[in-house]
Protein backbone atom coordinates (compact mmCIF):
# COMPACT_ATOMS: atom_id res chain seq x y z
CA UNK A 1 0.00 0.00 0.00
CA UNK A 2 1.63 3.20 -1.10
CA UNK A 3 1.44 6.48 0.68
CA UNK A 4 1.87 9.86 -0.95
CA UNK A 5 4.71 11.59 0.86
CA UNK A 6 4.62 14.68 -1.30
CA UNK A 7 1.80 16.31 -3.21
CA UNK A 8 2.39 19.42 -5.25
CA UNK A 9 -0.33 21.20 -7.15
CA UNK A 10 -0.20 24.19 -9.49
CA UNK A 11 3.22 25.32 -8.39
CA UNK A 12 4.24 28.69 -9.82
CA UNK A 13 7.48 30.56 -9.35
CA UNK A 14 8.43 34.01 -10.55
CA UNK A 15 11.84 35.62 -10.42
CA UNK A 16 10.77 39.23 -10.87
CA UNK A 17 8.76 39.22 -14.08
CA UNK A 18 10.27 35.97 -15.21
CA UNK A 19 7.70 33.19 -14.91
CA UNK A 20 9.94 30.19 -14.27
CA UNK A 21 7.42 27.60 -13.12
CA UNK A 22 3.99 27.75 -14.72
CA UNK A 23 1.88 25.33 -12.76
CA UNK A 24 3.59 22.06 -11.87
CA UNK A 25 1.73 19.12 -10.32
CA UNK A 26 3.44 16.11 -8.85
CA UNK A 27 2.70 13.30 -6.47
CA UNK A 28 5.48 11.20 -5.00
CA UNK A 29 4.94 7.94 -3.13
CA UNK A 30 7.08 6.91 -0.20
CA UNK A 31 10.08 4.90 -1.33
CA UNK A 32 9.88 5.90 -4.97
CA UNK A 33 12.49 7.57 -7.10
CA UNK A 34 11.40 10.35 -9.43
CA UNK A 35 13.81 11.68 -12.02
CA UNK A 36 13.41 15.10 -13.60
CA UNK A 37 15.06 15.84 -16.91
CA UNK A 38 15.02 18.84 -19.18
CA UNK A 39 17.38 21.40 -20.64
CA UNK A 40 18.83 24.15 -18.49
CA UNK A 41 16.35 26.92 -17.87
CA UNK A 42 13.43 24.50 -17.98
CA UNK A 43 12.80 25.12 -14.27
CA UNK A 44 13.70 21.69 -12.93
CA UNK A 45 16.22 22.92 -10.36
CA UNK A 46 13.90 25.73 -9.31
CA UNK A 47 11.12 23.23 -8.82
CA UNK A 48 13.36 21.06 -6.67
CA UNK A 49 14.48 24.05 -4.62
CA UNK A 50 10.86 24.98 -3.95
CA UNK A 51 10.29 21.58 -2.36
CA UNK A 52 12.51 22.39 0.62
CA UNK A 53 11.85 26.11 0.36
CA UNK A 54 15.30 27.19 -0.70
CA UNK A 55 13.05 29.23 -2.98
CA UNK A 56 9.60 30.27 -1.91
CA UNK A 57 6.89 29.26 -4.35
CA UNK A 58 4.98 32.24 -5.75
CA UNK A 59 1.78 30.22 -5.83
CA UNK A 60 0.61 26.63 -5.51
CA UNK A 61 0.18 24.09 -2.79
CA UNK A 62 2.83 21.84 -1.31
CA UNK A 63 1.73 19.04 0.97
CA UNK A 64 4.46 17.15 2.72
CA UNK A 65 3.68 13.99 4.68
CA UNK A 66 0.01 14.86 4.74
CA UNK A 67 0.51 18.41 5.93
CA UNK A 68 0.06 21.52 3.83
CA UNK A 69 3.01 23.89 4.19
CA UNK A 70 2.24 27.51 5.07
CA UNK A 71 -1.06 29.30 5.43
CA UNK A 72 -3.25 30.13 2.48
CA UNK A 73 -3.06 33.86 1.86
CA UNK A 74 -4.61 34.60 -1.52
CA UNK A 75 -4.49 33.54 -5.14
CA UNK A 76 -2.36 34.12 -8.21
CA UNK A 77 -2.52 32.59 -11.68
CA UNK A 78 -5.55 30.61 -10.57
CA UNK A 79 -3.60 28.91 -7.79
CA UNK A 80 -3.69 29.58 -4.06
CA UNK A 81 -0.76 31.47 -2.57
CA UNK A 82 0.68 30.72 0.83
CA UNK A 83 2.37 32.70 3.56
CA UNK A 84 5.33 30.86 5.03
CA UNK A 85 6.81 31.15 8.46
CA UNK A 86 10.54 30.68 8.75
CA UNK A 87 10.08 28.57 11.87
CA UNK A 88 7.92 26.04 10.05
CA UNK A 89 10.31 25.89 7.10
CA UNK A 90 13.34 25.36 9.33
CA UNK A 91 11.57 22.41 10.91
CA UNK A 92 10.48 21.05 7.56
CA UNK A 93 14.01 21.10 6.16
CA UNK A 94 15.14 18.61 8.79
CA UNK A 95 12.83 16.09 7.08
CA UNK A 96 13.85 16.93 3.53
CA UNK A 97 17.49 16.31 2.72
CA UNK A 98 19.20 18.07 -0.14
CA UNK A 99 22.37 17.37 -2.05
CA UNK A 100 23.77 20.12 -4.26
CA UNK A 101 25.65 20.25 -7.53
CA UNK A 102 28.59 22.00 -5.84
CA UNK A 103 28.57 19.74 -2.72
CA UNK A 104 28.37 22.73 -0.33
CA UNK A 105 30.45 20.94 2.29
CA UNK A 106 31.72 23.03 5.19
CA UNK A 107 35.43 23.57 4.45
CA UNK A 108 36.33 24.42 8.05
CA UNK A 109 35.15 21.05 9.31
CA UNK A 110 36.48 17.55 8.80
CA UNK A 111 34.43 14.97 6.95
CA UNK A 112 33.29 13.54 10.28
CA UNK A 113 32.33 16.98 11.62
CA UNK A 114 30.44 17.74 8.42
CA UNK A 115 28.33 14.63 8.83
CA UNK A 116 27.78 15.22 12.56
CA UNK A 117 26.91 18.89 12.25
CA UNK A 118 23.22 18.47 11.41
CA UNK A 119 22.38 15.91 14.09
CA UNK A 120 24.38 17.68 16.81
CA UNK A 121 23.49 21.32 16.11
CA UNK A 122 19.99 20.98 14.71
CA UNK A 123 18.57 17.76 16.14
CA UNK A 124 20.49 18.03 19.45
CA UNK A 125 21.57 14.42 19.16
CA UNK A 126 24.19 13.44 21.76
CA UNK A 127 27.78 13.37 20.49
CA UNK A 128 28.16 9.67 21.03
CA UNK A 129 25.06 8.75 19.07
CA UNK A 130 25.88 11.31 16.38
CA UNK A 131 29.37 9.87 16.01
CA UNK A 132 27.94 6.38 15.74
CA UNK A 133 25.46 7.48 13.11
CA UNK A 134 28.09 9.42 11.18
CA UNK A 135 30.29 6.33 11.05
CA UNK A 136 27.40 4.27 9.72
CA UNK A 137 26.63 6.79 7.03
CA UNK A 138 30.25 7.23 6.04
CA UNK A 139 30.54 3.46 5.79
CA UNK A 140 27.48 3.47 3.56
CA UNK A 141 29.11 5.89 1.13
CA UNK A 142 32.45 4.09 1.47
CA UNK A 143 34.42 6.93 3.06
CA UNK A 144 34.91 5.99 6.67
CA UNK A 145 38.69 6.03 6.11
CA UNK A 146 38.46 9.74 5.17
CA UNK A 147 36.62 10.73 8.36
CA UNK A 148 39.41 12.97 9.66
CA UNK A 149 40.27 14.65 6.37
CA UNK A 150 39.16 18.10 5.37
CA UNK A 151 36.90 18.25 2.30
CA UNK A 152 39.54 20.12 0.27
CA UNK A 153 41.67 16.98 0.35
CA UNK A 154 39.01 14.85 -1.33
CA UNK A 155 38.12 14.32 -4.97
CA UNK A 156 34.84 15.72 -6.28
CA UNK A 157 33.23 12.29 -6.19
CA UNK A 158 34.32 11.74 -2.62
CA UNK A 159 33.10 15.18 -1.58
CA UNK A 160 29.73 14.48 -3.13
CA UNK A 161 29.48 11.18 -1.27
CA UNK A 162 30.26 13.01 1.98
CA UNK A 163 27.48 15.45 1.13
CA UNK A 164 25.10 12.52 0.70
CA UNK A 165 26.19 11.09 4.06
CA UNK A 166 25.67 14.50 5.64
CA UNK A 167 22.11 14.67 4.32
CA UNK A 168 21.46 11.06 5.35
CA UNK A 169 22.57 11.73 8.90
CA UNK A 170 19.42 13.78 9.40
CA UNK A 171 17.34 10.65 8.65
CA UNK A 172 15.27 12.55 6.10
CA UNK A 173 11.94 11.31 4.75
CA UNK A 174 12.67 12.63 1.28
CA UNK A 175 15.94 13.47 -0.42
CA UNK A 176 16.39 16.00 -3.18
CA UNK A 177 19.32 15.70 -5.58
CA UNK A 178 20.12 18.76 -7.66
CA UNK A 179 22.28 17.68 -10.62
CA UNK A 180 24.73 16.19 -8.21
CA UNK A 181 26.98 14.60 -10.82
CA UNK A 182 27.03 17.53 -13.23
CA UNK A 183 30.21 19.11 -11.93
CA UNK A 184 32.14 15.84 -11.58
CA UNK A 185 34.78 14.48 -13.89
CA UNK A 186 33.23 11.68 -15.94
CA UNK A 187 35.22 8.94 -14.20
CA UNK A 188 33.85 10.03 -10.81
CA UNK A 189 30.20 9.97 -11.75
CA UNK A 190 29.80 6.22 -11.27
CA UNK A 191 30.77 6.10 -7.60
CA UNK A 192 28.14 8.73 -6.78
CA UNK A 193 25.41 7.07 -8.84
CA UNK A 194 26.17 3.77 -7.12
CA UNK A 195 25.55 5.33 -3.74
CA UNK A 196 22.26 6.71 -5.01
CA UNK A 197 21.29 3.34 -6.43
CA UNK A 198 21.93 1.71 -3.03
CA UNK A 199 19.86 4.37 -1.29
CA UNK A 200 16.99 3.79 -3.65
CA UNK A 201 17.21 0.05 -3.10
CA UNK A 202 16.91 0.68 0.63
CA UNK A 203 13.64 2.43 0.02
CA UNK A 204 14.67 6.08 0.29
CA UNK A 205 12.25 8.48 -1.36
CA UNK A 206 14.28 10.44 -3.88
CA UNK A 207 13.61 13.27 -6.27
CA UNK A 208 16.47 13.59 -8.66
CA UNK A 209 17.29 16.28 -11.19
CA UNK A 210 19.76 14.69 -13.54
CA UNK A 211 21.29 14.49 -16.97
CA UNK A 212 22.21 10.84 -16.44
CA UNK A 213 19.52 9.32 -18.62
CA UNK A 214 20.80 5.78 -18.23
CA UNK A 215 20.55 6.12 -14.48
CA UNK A 216 17.02 7.51 -14.76
CA UNK A 217 16.01 4.78 -17.16
CA UNK A 218 17.13 1.93 -14.94
CA UNK A 219 16.17 3.25 -11.50
CA UNK A 220 13.37 5.80 -11.68
CA UNK A 221 9.76 4.84 -11.24
CA UNK A 222 8.60 8.13 -12.76
CA UNK A 223 10.39 10.35 -15.21
CA UNK A 224 9.31 13.94 -15.75
CA UNK A 225 10.39 16.03 -18.70
CA UNK A 226 10.19 19.72 -17.90
CA UNK A 227 9.95 22.30 -20.61
CA UNK A 228 9.50 26.02 -20.05
CA UNK A 229 8.23 25.63 -16.53
CA UNK A 230 5.68 22.90 -17.04
CA UNK A 231 5.79 19.11 -17.02
CA UNK A 232 5.72 18.49 -20.71
CA UNK A 233 5.75 14.72 -20.51
CA UNK A 234 5.50 12.33 -17.60
CA UNK A 235 5.44 8.57 -17.20
CA UNK A 236 7.50 5.47 -16.66
CA UNK A 237 11.10 5.51 -17.92
CA UNK A 238 10.02 3.37 -20.87
CA UNK A 239 7.27 5.75 -21.80
CA UNK A 240 9.22 8.97 -21.50
CA UNK A 241 12.74 7.94 -22.45
CA UNK A 242 12.10 5.17 -24.99
CA UNK A 243 8.79 6.10 -26.55
CA UNK A 244 8.33 9.80 -26.01
CA UNK A 245 5.10 11.17 -27.48
CA UNK A 246 5.96 14.85 -27.50
CA UNK A 247 8.18 16.44 -30.12
CA UNK A 248 10.04 18.51 -27.49
CA UNK A 249 10.89 15.38 -25.54
CA UNK A 250 12.12 13.63 -28.66
CA UNK A 251 14.22 16.64 -29.55
CA UNK A 252 15.73 16.80 -26.09
CA UNK A 253 16.56 13.10 -26.03
CA UNK A 254 18.06 13.23 -29.50
CA UNK A 255 20.72 15.54 -28.10
CA UNK A 256 22.10 12.73 -25.98
CA UNK A 257 24.38 10.93 -28.38
CA UNK A 258 25.83 8.60 -25.79
CA UNK A 259 22.56 7.26 -24.45
CA UNK A 260 21.87 3.67 -25.54
CA UNK A 261 19.81 1.13 -23.65
CA UNK B 1 76.27 75.15 3.68
CA UNK B 2 76.42 74.78 7.45
CA UNK B 3 76.45 71.26 8.76
CA UNK B 4 73.81 70.45 11.33
CA UNK B 5 75.22 68.94 14.48
CA UNK B 6 73.00 66.16 15.67
CA UNK B 7 72.80 65.81 19.44
CA UNK B 8 70.65 62.88 20.44
CA UNK B 9 72.28 62.57 23.88
CA UNK B 10 70.89 65.91 24.95
CA UNK B 11 67.39 65.05 23.78
CA UNK B 12 67.51 61.60 25.34
CA UNK B 13 67.88 63.22 28.75
CA UNK B 14 64.21 64.02 28.31
CA UNK B 15 63.20 60.53 27.16
CA UNK B 16 60.78 60.32 30.09
CA UNK B 17 58.57 62.87 28.38
CA UNK B 18 58.59 60.93 25.13
CA UNK B 19 57.91 57.70 26.99
CA UNK B 20 54.88 59.31 28.59
CA UNK B 21 53.71 60.32 25.16
CA UNK B 22 54.25 56.80 23.89
CA UNK B 23 52.08 55.41 26.70
CA UNK B 24 49.49 58.03 25.82
CA UNK B 25 49.54 56.77 22.25
CA UNK B 26 49.02 53.19 23.37
CA UNK B 27 46.21 54.22 25.70
CA UNK B 28 44.31 56.20 23.14
CA UNK B 29 45.04 53.66 20.42
CA UNK B 30 43.77 50.66 22.31
CA UNK B 31 40.73 52.35 23.81
CA UNK B 32 39.69 53.63 20.38
CA UNK B 33 40.27 50.19 18.95
CA UNK B 34 38.13 48.58 21.66
CA UNK B 35 35.37 51.09 21.08
CA UNK B 36 35.71 50.71 17.32
CA UNK B 37 35.39 46.92 17.52
CA UNK B 38 32.10 47.19 19.41
CA UNK B 39 30.69 50.04 17.33
CA UNK B 40 31.77 48.27 14.17
CA UNK B 41 29.98 45.09 15.19
CA UNK B 42 26.77 46.97 15.89
CA UNK B 43 26.97 48.89 12.64
CA UNK B 44 27.72 45.73 10.66
CA UNK B 45 24.75 43.88 12.14
CA UNK B 46 22.52 46.86 11.47
CA UNK B 47 23.80 47.14 7.95
CA UNK B 48 23.04 43.46 7.27
CA UNK B 49 19.51 43.79 8.57
CA UNK B 50 16.62 43.10 6.26
CA UNK B 51 14.76 46.16 7.56
CA UNK B 52 15.77 49.32 5.80
CA UNK B 53 14.90 51.47 8.83
CA UNK B 54 17.69 49.68 10.65
CA UNK B 55 19.99 49.48 7.66
CA UNK B 56 19.74 53.11 6.53
CA UNK B 57 21.10 54.82 9.67
CA UNK B 58 23.98 52.35 9.76
CA UNK B 59 24.88 53.16 6.17
CA UNK B 60 24.61 56.89 6.92
CA UNK B 61 26.92 56.64 9.94
CA UNK B 62 29.43 54.45 8.14
CA UNK B 63 29.59 56.68 5.10
CA UNK B 64 29.78 59.85 7.18
CA UNK B 65 32.77 58.69 9.19
CA UNK B 66 34.53 57.19 6.22
CA UNK B 67 34.16 60.36 4.18
CA UNK B 68 35.11 62.93 6.81
CA UNK B 69 38.72 63.74 7.70
CA UNK B 70 39.68 62.72 11.22
CA UNK B 71 41.22 66.11 11.86
CA UNK B 72 37.93 67.87 11.17
CA UNK B 73 36.01 65.42 13.32
CA UNK B 74 38.45 65.89 16.19
CA UNK B 75 38.05 69.66 16.14
CA UNK B 76 34.33 69.34 15.82
CA UNK B 77 33.97 66.83 18.63
CA UNK B 78 36.25 68.82 20.92
CA UNK B 79 35.00 72.33 20.25
CA UNK B 80 31.55 72.17 18.63
CA UNK B 81 29.87 69.13 20.15
CA UNK B 82 30.14 70.42 23.75
CA UNK B 83 28.28 73.57 22.73
CA UNK B 84 25.52 71.56 21.08
CA UNK B 85 24.94 69.02 23.83
CA UNK B 86 26.16 71.14 26.71
CA UNK B 87 28.74 68.65 27.96
CA UNK B 88 32.42 69.39 27.63
CA UNK B 89 34.81 66.54 26.92
CA UNK B 90 38.43 66.37 27.87
CA UNK B 91 40.86 65.78 25.04
CA UNK B 92 41.06 62.05 25.75
CA UNK B 93 37.28 61.53 25.60
CA UNK B 94 36.88 63.62 22.48
CA UNK B 95 39.71 61.72 20.82
CA UNK B 96 38.43 58.23 21.57
CA UNK B 97 34.89 59.14 20.55
CA UNK B 98 36.16 60.40 17.21
CA UNK B 99 38.69 57.68 16.58
CA UNK B 100 36.37 55.01 17.99
CA UNK B 101 33.55 55.93 15.63
CA UNK B 102 35.85 56.33 12.69
CA UNK B 103 37.44 52.96 13.35
CA UNK B 104 33.99 51.47 13.95
CA UNK B 105 32.84 52.69 10.54
CA UNK B 106 35.77 50.98 8.87
CA UNK B 107 35.51 47.85 11.01
CA UNK B 108 31.83 47.54 10.13
CA UNK B 109 32.88 47.25 6.52
CA UNK B 110 35.57 44.73 7.42
CA UNK B 111 33.03 42.54 9.23
CA UNK B 112 30.41 42.93 6.56
CA UNK B 113 32.84 42.18 3.76
CA UNK B 114 33.96 39.08 5.64
CA UNK B 115 30.42 37.82 6.02
CA UNK B 116 29.29 38.54 2.48
CA UNK B 117 32.46 36.99 1.09
CA UNK B 118 31.24 33.58 2.25
CA UNK B 119 29.69 31.87 -0.72
CA UNK B 120 25.92 31.51 -0.92
CA UNK B 121 26.42 27.76 -1.17
CA UNK B 122 27.54 27.71 2.46
CA UNK B 123 24.32 29.35 3.57
CA UNK B 124 22.33 26.87 1.53
CA UNK B 125 24.30 23.90 2.82
CA UNK B 126 23.45 24.83 6.39
CA UNK B 127 19.92 25.87 5.60
CA UNK B 128 19.22 22.54 3.93
CA UNK B 129 20.15 20.82 7.20
CA UNK B 130 17.42 22.79 8.94
CA UNK B 131 19.66 25.35 10.62
CA UNK B 132 18.19 28.54 12.01
CA UNK B 133 19.75 31.87 11.10
CA UNK B 134 21.56 31.94 14.41
CA UNK B 135 22.96 28.44 13.99
CA UNK B 136 24.03 29.27 10.46
CA UNK B 137 25.88 32.33 11.67
CA UNK B 138 27.65 30.80 14.65
CA UNK B 139 28.45 27.38 13.16
CA UNK B 140 28.97 27.96 9.46
CA UNK B 141 29.38 31.57 8.41
CA UNK B 142 31.32 33.33 11.19
CA UNK B 143 33.97 30.64 11.71
CA UNK B 144 34.87 31.03 8.04
CA UNK B 145 34.32 34.77 7.84
CA UNK B 146 36.48 35.63 10.85
CA UNK B 147 39.51 34.06 9.20
CA UNK B 148 39.03 36.40 6.27
CA UNK B 149 38.45 39.39 8.52
CA UNK B 150 41.75 39.07 10.36
CA UNK B 151 44.11 40.64 7.78
CA UNK B 152 42.00 43.74 7.02
CA UNK B 153 41.18 44.03 10.71
CA UNK B 154 44.85 44.18 11.64
CA UNK B 155 45.58 46.50 8.74
CA UNK B 156 42.95 48.88 10.06
CA UNK B 157 44.35 48.67 13.57
CA UNK B 158 47.76 49.76 12.24
CA UNK B 159 46.16 52.63 10.47
CA UNK B 160 44.50 53.66 13.72
CA UNK B 161 47.77 53.64 15.65
CA UNK B 162 49.18 56.11 13.15
CA UNK B 163 46.03 58.20 13.14
CA UNK B 164 46.32 58.73 16.90
CA UNK B 165 48.99 61.37 16.15
CA UNK B 166 46.17 63.64 15.01
CA UNK B 167 44.83 63.79 18.56
CA UNK B 168 47.76 66.13 19.24
CA UNK B 169 45.81 68.96 17.65
CA UNK B 170 43.30 68.91 20.50
CA UNK B 171 46.17 68.82 23.00
CA UNK B 172 45.89 65.17 23.90
CA UNK B 173 49.24 64.09 25.33
CA UNK B 174 50.20 61.33 22.95
CA UNK B 175 53.63 60.87 21.46
CA UNK B 176 53.50 63.57 18.80
CA UNK B 177 52.04 66.15 21.17
CA UNK B 178 54.76 65.50 23.74
CA UNK B 179 57.32 65.76 20.97
CA UNK B 180 55.93 69.14 19.92
CA UNK B 181 56.10 70.39 23.48
CA UNK B 182 59.59 69.11 23.92
CA UNK B 183 60.89 70.57 20.70
CA UNK B 184 59.47 73.97 21.66
CA UNK B 185 61.45 73.79 24.87
CA UNK B 186 64.69 72.29 23.64
CA UNK B 187 64.93 73.73 20.11
CA UNK B 188 65.94 70.28 18.90
CA UNK B 189 63.07 69.33 16.55
CA UNK B 190 65.22 67.27 14.17
CA UNK B 191 66.37 64.84 16.84
CA UNK B 192 63.00 64.73 18.52
CA UNK B 193 60.99 64.02 15.40
CA UNK B 194 63.57 61.51 14.26
CA UNK B 195 63.08 59.70 17.54
CA UNK B 196 59.31 59.86 17.16
CA UNK B 197 59.54 58.38 13.68
CA UNK B 198 61.78 55.60 14.99
CA UNK B 199 59.32 54.92 17.78
CA UNK B 200 56.45 54.41 15.35
CA UNK B 201 58.60 52.47 12.96
CA UNK B 202 59.77 50.03 15.62
CA UNK B 203 56.34 49.64 17.18
CA UNK B 204 54.52 48.97 13.93
CA UNK B 205 57.26 46.80 12.47
CA UNK B 206 57.14 44.51 15.48
CA UNK B 207 53.37 44.43 15.24
CA UNK B 208 53.62 43.72 11.54
CA UNK B 209 55.75 40.65 12.15
CA UNK B 210 53.30 39.48 14.79
CA UNK B 211 50.50 39.89 12.27
CA UNK B 212 52.29 37.86 9.66
CA UNK B 213 52.84 35.15 12.19
CA UNK B 214 49.16 35.11 13.08
CA UNK B 215 48.14 35.01 9.42
CA UNK B 216 50.55 32.18 8.81
CA UNK B 217 49.05 30.21 11.69
CA UNK B 218 45.54 30.78 10.33
CA UNK B 219 46.57 29.53 6.91
CA UNK B 220 48.20 26.50 8.44
CA UNK B 221 45.07 25.64 10.37
CA UNK B 222 43.10 25.81 7.12
CA UNK B 223 45.10 23.02 5.46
Amino acid sequence: MSEAILRVSSLHKYFGDHHVLRGVDLEVQRGEMVCMIGSSGSGKSTFLRCLNFMEYPSAGRIELMGKVVGRESGARDGAPTYAYEERELVGLRTHVGMVFQQFNLFPHMTVMQNVMEGPVTVLRTGREEATERARENLTKVGLLDKADQYPSRLSGGQQQRVAIARALAMKPDVMLFDEITSSLDPELVGEVLNVMRDLSAEGMTMIVVTHELGFAYHLARQVLFLYEGVIHEQGTPDEVLKNPQQERTKGFLAGFTDFYF
Amino acid sequence: MPVYEWDFAFVLNYRGVLWEGFLGTLKIGFSSLGLGIVIGLLLALMRLSRLWVVRAPAIAIIEFFRATPVLVLLFWCYYALPIIIGVAFDAYTAAIITLGFQTGAFMAEVYRAGIVSIDRSQWEGGKALGMSLRQLMTRIILPQAIRRMVPPFLERSFELMKTTTQASVITYGELLYKALLLSAQLYRPLEIFTLVAVFYFVMLTIASFAVRYIEHRIDAARL
